[in-house]
């Protein structure tokens, strides 16, 4: 990949995430987190993981809609549920991963 | 957040000199490595599958040293978004740190300009969330810098091996095999935990519909999943909540 691309992306993105994780240890430090700012941060984590995970579970067709996929769609619903009861990523993972090879082999055979 | 100061019922847990209470937080992150090994391999596999040199797969893990963001970022680049984008959308995915900074500032404040330094490098979910579980126990302050000092660092540790593992391993997997899902399944096991509270299923659901819809320009689209899903789950907080209770959390 262009390196000239992604040199500056990697550098810049290091850069936000330290100044980001340093805000009210260092630059910050005797600023009191607003109550709203705090709120708002606890509600970008889910939003933002629920839309990293969306688009895998329903893939984009060619004109850019998602589809069903079922093999995906219930190897996302199996792995929420051993999720929730396990918390394990291990777990999670690995049930998740058996569930959609054997459903795209039951619906391509 | 007031100090109750009523006695405590069992005495208070003597204060660990340094050297200990960085031990005591290696060992309290031996459980979290279930988590981070995993995920590290992913990550490190995700950005060698696009095609990323080794230099700049290991930089995403040594330097941005935040998961979710190293994935986003790299999905980004794959798709060709502008550096913008990408930029914008890991620092977006990166805000939650701006809260657990805040919440470890107090037990940071007595220590140099260069722990504080090294205590943000540091910082990530796992860390703060078993350091938070400690603080709440009661320990002394001054040992909570050296107890999140060995936790951080051992994590640190753990996700440079397991990144670098993923780098070698993932050109060799078959697109056969499905991989990107992992990912997806990966962030399943960081969200299910999150769904305990009413208002955060909503930001997720909300987020969720947000990135399935067409494609925004210049990939946009997690830009945009933050800002309705959050905003959704900030107005109907306001909806429910009486506006005359005194609502702590």
């Amino acid at each position: 990949m262009d390196a000239t691309y992604v040199w500056p992306i990697i550098l810049t993105l290091a850069l936000v995430t330290f100044v980001t994780r340093l805000s009210f240890l260092g630059l910050l430090a005797h600023v009191h987190l607003p109550n709203l700012l705090r709120r708002t941060l606890a509600y970008v984590p889910p939003a933002i993981i629920a839309a990293i995970i969306a688009p895998q579970v329903f893939p984009a067709s060619a004109a850019g809609l998602p589809m069903l996929d079922w093999p995906r769609l219930i190897a996302a619903l199996l792995a929420f549920a051993v999720a929730f009861r396990t918390r394990s990523t291990l777990a999670t993972v690995s049930i998740g991963m058996l569930a959609l090879w054997s459903m795209q082999a039951l619906f391509r055979g | 957040m007031p100090e109750l100061m009523t006695p405590p019922l069992h005495p208070l847990p003597l204060p660990l000199p340094p050297r200990l209470a960085l031990r005591a937080g290696a060992s309290a992150s031996l459980p979290l490595l279930m988590a981070v090994v995993p995920f590290g391999v992913i990550c490190g596999a995700s950005a060698a599958s696009i095609g990323l040199s080794f230099a700049q797969a290991w930089a995403l893990s040594w330097m941005v040293f935040a998961g979710s963001a190293q994935i986003v970022a790299t999905q980004l680049l794959a798709s060709g978004a502008p550096a913008w984008v990408i930029v914008l959308t890991g620092w977006v995915v990166n805000l939650r740190f701006m809260m657990y900074s805040a919440a470890l500032a107090p037990h940071f404040r007595q220590r140099s300009r260069i722990g504080r330094w090294l205590g943000a490098y540091l910082l990530t979910d796992q860390a703060f969330a078993v350091t938070l579980g400690r603080i709440a126990d009661g320990r002394e302050q001054r040992e909570t810098a050296w107890f999140y000092l060995g936790l951080s660092l051992t994590t640190w540790l753990f996700w440079q091996v397991a990144s670098i593992a993923g780098i070698l391993l993932g050109s060799f997997i078959p697109a056969s095999w499905s991989m990107d899902f992992v990912v997806a399944l990966t962030f399943i096991a960081l969200l299910a935990p999150l769904l305990g509270d009413r208002l955060m299923r909503i930001a997720a659901v909300v987020g969720g519909a947000v990135a399935l819809a067409p494609q925004l320009p210049f990939k946009l689209n997690l830009i945009a999943a933050a800002l309705c899903g959050a905003g959704a789950a900030l107005l109907l907080e306001k909806l429910w909540t009486p506006p005359t209770s005194g609502r702590s959390s």
